[in-house]
């Protein structure tokens, strides 16, 4: 019988589907093999090509395979209806955008410091249960979080976290969203602040090049104000350039008698300073200081993130760090406490930001221009932040063990001198000596590494070790080094100048209703004075974490961990409030499971920080132990009132814990009332998206 | 090479969207206006006074 003309191309269709399926069935064998290898290897270095193996191939199959899911089962995405992106278009925020460009600029917005410095402190359980972590969260949770909220804005016309909060949950929860936003920007930025002053403290060439950014970026604002307004990219170039500059002579800086002095500040004073320019950048026009500053970031931090996978791919580097390290036991020297639950904690932005929810609620959803976007925006933006946290959890392991642990342990854990603190970190069976840390310290042009707490000084010599063997050898090390902290003391600085800033409006929104002018951004003396309380809050945070004998970093880096998972607390309420109301229950867990999950870490998490008798854990704890060292007379002179300080600022500290879980267990108590209304038939499930509008757009034009 | 260069065109067009220039050709286009440096700086003090009322990520 003769063939129809229909018949070869659906046997060439059913060979394709074909080859397609043992295609994804080939990367999902590459994925659970290299699972595999990451997790039963012991005793051995493995490389770390098996680590960015395994989060790529799994990243896959979870794009193709679950986010279609949910992208197709559930929310029923429809490029026929027109998005806000088209309905709303105005030339400003609301724009049809190329997904492509949409994605990148979704991805830079969403990608902070977070990724990078929460993986280099979890490196300290050994680097698999960080890496799994940073791995299956952001596939189940993290991008799944990132992807329903952005589904969810773009069907109500770009409406932010707040709004969905207020409209879907009650008044109270946009309220408690609002109020949460506001406190864990206090702890961001002093953490953030923190990580910048452990990273610049004692040494001149970093806090010269940095220094140096300050009048760069207010020439880059002048330029771009004035001399050729509109020409960002020519004067970011500039920019740029200049940054290098001052890289290179920071070089010259350090090793000048007479520089070297002025430049080398301790961490108390690097913490003013820091805080002074948080005021500033607040109060200065934004075009002046923030906008020149955040326009080279941005770039800066594209283009490092490249690099660092290029030079991952490339160097290939063996991981030094075991799979596991004795500290899982929840004595770890960088911050105490077992892997449950504050490996998941401390990981905060690689797995599951809640931050991202704002971003996904913010300018994203009013420039899609078709609703399948969302798909590779959405989730597709969070898996490439994933493999950003997965590189940073490489550059930290592919560093001795010894030399890991010397940088990033407080000197109240390991021992004032360097001498105590080898002999410290070689007893818990990490061998690194003095004069090995003093060679290193030398090549990268610092005075020492010995206590230099934060992520970030680790992070950038494991980056400097990657791009030092890309090429140039251990003669570029000390400029690569430098280049590494630049970057991320650049955009942790753009973080801090814009967060005192939003810090500010929402301060002044609030105040605006006690007295109408301060309400007022035009007012100066309100500007002024909400700016400063602004800068007072998350500066007294900044030099706690400075005075803190423990680094700092023991106390405020799980505190912020808290605040942010228990955002990511709220947006997944509000995912799963939505899901419900579209008559979509049977599918609850998607949002559901890592609701539930992020429930039982983070409570857990603020009630062992509060509560445990162990006083590196329990705020209270280190609080009666204080007080027990005050009253038997062990402390004198003028450690009396900085002790009393330190029992104060753990109690103040237990208190924001406390604050931030009422808060929460308010809208999980208030959505809960809701979702039991709806299944009970007592409230009637309405969907509150915009109304089908037939899109004009074709596919092709998108 | 068509792919490369189409790959190049989109680079440079994510950098022109994140250098907010693509944004002001838009506003120009919208509005019916000539590029001029007071064009640019009221569209800049807009785009900045929104864009900076919202936090950034960690």
């Amino acid at each position: 019988m003769p063939l129809t003309t229909s018949e070869p191309a659906a046997a060439s269709g059913k060979l394709k589907r074909f080859l397609g399926q043992l295609i994804w069935a080939a990367v999902a064998v590459v994925a659970a093999f290299s699972l595999g290898a990451m997790a039963v290897n012991r005793g051995e270095h493995i490389n770390s090509a098996w680590l960015v193996l395994a989060a790529v191939c799994t990243y896959m199959i979870g794009f193709r395979f679950y986010a279609r899911f949910i992208a197709a089962r559930v929310m029923a995405l429809d490029n026929q209806r027109a998005t806000p992106a088209e309905r709303l278009e105005n030339g400003h925020d609301f724009e049809p955008t190329n997904k492509w460009i949409l994605f990148g600029h979704h991805f830079a917005a969403i990608a902070g410091p977070g990724p990078l410095v929460g993986p280099v402190l979890a490196a300290q359980f050994g680097y698999l249960p960080g890496t799994l972590w940073i791995i299956i969260g952001a596939v189940v949770g993290g991008a799944v979080q990132d992807f329903v909220i952005l589904f969810a804005s773009m069907r109500r016309d770009g409406k932010s976290l707040g709004k969905m909060a207020r409209e879907e949950i009650g008044k109270l929860g946009g309220f408690v969203a609002l109020l949460t936003v506001l406190l864990i920007m206090i702890i961001l930025l002093a953490v953030v602040a923190l990580v910048v002053v452990n990273a610049l403290a004692g040494s001149p060439w970093g806090t010269f090049t940095i220094a140096a950014t300050m009048p760069i970026a207010l020439f880059m604002g002048w330029y771009l104000r004035y001399r050729r307004p509109g020409k960002v990219l020519e004067c970011s170039a500039i920019g740029f350039a200049l940054v290098l500059a001052a890289i290179f002579a920071g070089q010259w800086v350090a090793q000048s008698h007479t520089w070297a002095p002025v430049f080398t500040l301790s961490a108390v004073a690097l913490a003013f300073a820091i805080t002074l320019y948080g005021f500033l950048a607040s109060a200065l026009p934004v075009w002046l200081l923030l906008a020149p500053r955040d326009y080279l970031s941005t770039f800066v931090k594209l283009g490092v993130i490249f690099l660092l996978a290029a030079g991952i791919v490339f160097v290939r580097p063996e991981l030094e760090l075991p799979a596991f390290t004795r500290f899982t036991d929840g004595n770890g020297p960088i911050f105490a406490g077992k892997i449950f639950p504050f490996c998941f904690i401390t990981i905060a932005c690689g797995a599951i930001s809640g931050f991202h929810s704002l971003i996904s609620s913010g300018t994203t959803p009013k420039m899609i221009t078709k609703e399948w976007h969302a798909w590779p925006v959405g989730y597709g933006a969070m898996l490439l932040e994933s493999l950003v946290a997965v590189m940073a959890m490489i550059a930290a392991c592919v560093m001795h063990p010894g030399v890991y642990f010397a940088v990033n342990s407080p000197a109240g854990i390991v021992g004032g001198t360097p001498a105590a603190a080898v002999a410290t970190i070689s007893s818990w069976g990490f061998p690194v000596s003095v004069a090995e840390m003093q060679q290193l310290a030398h090549t990268v042009g610092e005075q020492t590494l010995f206590y230099r707490t934060g992520g970030a000084p680790s992070l950038a010599l494991g980056m400097a070790h990657i791009f030092a063997h890309s090429g140039g050898g251990r003669a570029v090390i000390g400029f690569w080094y430098h280049f590494a902290i630049m970057f991320e003391a650049l955009f942790i600085l753009t973080v801090i100048d814009a967060g005192t800033r939003v810090g500010r409006f929402m301060l002044q929104d609030v105040l605006g209703h006690v007295h109408p002018a301060l309400g007022r951004t035009s007012w100066m003396p309100g500007v002024l004075m909400t700016s400063g309380a602004v800068v007072v809050a998350w500066g007294y945070f900044l030099y706690q974490g400075v005075r803190d004998p423990l680094g700092g970093i023991n106390s405020l880096w799980p505190l912020f961990g808290i605040a942010n998972q228990l955002l990511a607390t709220i947006a997944l309420c509000v995912a799963t409030t939505i899901l419900i109301k579209m008559h979509r229950a049977r599918y609850i867990w998607i949002t559901g499971l890592p609701l539930l999950w992020l429930v039982t870490v983070t409570f857990t998490a603020a009630w062992q920080k509060i509560f445990s008798p162990m006083p590196r854990i329990g705020f209270l704890a280190q609080a009666r132990q204080l007080q027990a060292t005050l009253g038997s007379g062990a402390v004198t002179g003028a450690r009396i009132a900085e002790t009393q300080a330190l029992i104060f600022n753990a109690r103040l500290d237990a208190v924001v814990c406390g604050v931030f879980m009422i808060l929460v267990a308010i809208i999980l108590v208030d959505s809960l009332r809701i979702w039991a209304g709806i299944f009970a038939g007592s409230r009637t499930s309405q969907v509150l998206e915009a109304p089908f509008v037939l899109s004009r757009l074709s596919t092709e034009e998108a | 090479m068509t792919r490369l260069r189409m790959f190049r065109s989109l680079m440079l067009a994510l950098l022109r969207e994140l250098a907010d220039e693509a944004a002001y050709q838009r506003h120009l286009a919208a509005n019916g206006r000539e590029h001029s440096p007071e064009e640019w700086r009221k569209f800049s003090d807009v785009r900045l006074r929104a864009k900076y009322f919202r936090p950034k990520c960690c």
